[in-house]
């Protein structure tokens, strides 16, 4: 009973990130590096190990600062933490795929350093769970993150290239557009509001069905009475 | 004199219209849409903005100029200007807390917010690739918040109606707003010249 209390909960934390809380389409703090950098299905993949790297270990290593420095100086030493971790990440993306990927991320890599998941989250979230909790709760934010770069980057790579990666995908038409900000703006935008939509959809059956549960049982209670 | 002027004002010009942080580049847009619930907000995360990008502005051009042949710069780079915008942050929060309890008081619950974000960082970064003098950093710097200005206005006079039961449930709020966002990313695209 333990045990599956506390399984149901860690799947709660992991899809608190992933969904309920994700970083671009719900709480939009990183909106910047989705829509102006994930332009295409590489560039989305790098970006997203580096916020792999960048946001784990930062956090990980930020909860271990001691909460008696002021919160002053503890968000200067987050910053610098994430901005340390920076270096290997970016030897990390010149190794996977080569300096001109990594050196094309250009801004948008080393300001992952001031992200507020990092410099808020870690205070306000992070820091109150037990350790393997919120190993859980970032692996959600971060697989969310993930997620919606790697999609919106095939999405963007399909409507400009006319393919993903080496595949072919010929849609007819092409929206040389969506490489620029603004299309990078339009289409996470159009994004989050139909994330919303499927997430008010599911929450609403899910509370159809708990309401309908509720109202069986209430009926077994009367007819055993 | 003239020249100082003229490299500021030209620097100033070209990231507020041309290469606007939050429509042209996106950074710092999360702060926006936090900040453009309120016309206060707008002006005082602008201010704030103003102030630590054109102070770091300064203190990264000395940086630039004599660490940026170096070899490993590139990778440093974070981690420097993390330090100068920490130190700028840190001396001036204590004069504030020493000499003006009231602004103190007033400040201290977002400061941090308008300090650590990628706008003052991304700012940074731009200056090192597009700067030239130290008053072109200052322009650039002062640039982006009067770009952050502009766009904060646009928003708050949008925010109500982007925010209205005329907007699908869905919609209403942020994805709304980030679309509209990318619609004034549009036309100052159209502004700076792009053609498809």
């Amino acid at each position: 009973m333990i045990k599956e209390k506390s399984r149901e909960k860690g799947r709660e934390r992991l899809s608190d990130g992933l969904v309920r809380q994700n970083i671009v389409l719900m709480s939009s703090i990183a909106i910047a590096p989705v829509a102006a950098c994930a332009t295409n299905y590489e560039n989305a993949l790098a970006l997203s190990v580096g916020f792999t790297v960048i946001a784990f270990f930062s956090v990980l290593i930020c909860r271990f600062i001691p909460q008696n420095i002021v919160y002053t100086i503890r968000i200067i030493i987050y910053a610098i933490v994430a901005a340390l971790v920076f270096i290997p990440a970016y030897m990390l993306l010149e190794f996977l795929y080569g300096s001109e990927v990594a050196t094309g991320l250009g801004v948008y890599l080393p300001i992952l350093a001031v992200n507020p998941l990092i410099l808020t989250k870690t205070e306000t979230r992070f820091r109150l769970r037990p350790l393997h909790l919120m190993t859980l709760e970032l692996a959600g934010y971060i697989t969310g993150f993930n997620l919606v770069c790697i999609g919106v980057g095939i999405a963007r790579d399909i409507l400009i290239n006319r393919r993903i990666a080496n595949f072919n995908v010929d849609l007819g038409f092409t929206v040389p557009a969506a490489s620029t900000t603004f299309g990078g703006f339009i289409i996470v935008g159009i994004a989050a509001g139909l994330f919303r939509w499927l997430y008010n959809q599911s929450k609403e059956r899910q509370s159809k069905k708990a309401e309908k549960e509720k109202v069986h049982q209430e009926l077994l209670k009367l007819v055993e009475s | 004199m003239g020249n100082i002027i003229g490299d500021f004002l030209a620097a100033a010009l070209l990231s507020v219209f041309l290469q606007n942080f939050i429509l042209e580049r996106a950074l710092g847009i999360n702060i926006l849409l936090y900040a453009s619930r309120q016309k206060s907000n707008v002006i005082g995360f602008a201010l704030g903005l103003c102030y630590i990008t054109v102070l770091s502005s300064a203190a990264t051009w000395v940086l630039d100029n004599f660490l940026g042949e170096h070899e490993y710069y590139k990778m440093a780079a974070p981690v420097l200007y993390v330090l100068v915008i920490g130190i700028i942050y840190t001396v001036s929060l204590i004069v504030i807390w020493k000499f003006f309890h009231k602004l103190f008081r007033k400040i201290r619950k977002y400061v941090h917010l308008t300090v650590f974000n990628c706008a003052v960082l991304g700012a940074l970064f731009l200056n090192s690739q597009i700067g030239e003098d130290i008053f072109s950093y200052m322009g650039y710097g002062f640039g982006t918040a009067v770009g952050f200005f502009i766009a904060g206005c646009l928003l708050y006079i949008a925010h109500e109606r982007l925010n209205s039961e005329l907007v699908p449930a869905a919609f209403r709020g942020m994805p709304i707003m980030i679309v509209y966002v990318g619609i004034l990313s549009m036309a100052l695209h159209a502004l700076s010249g792009y053609v498809v």
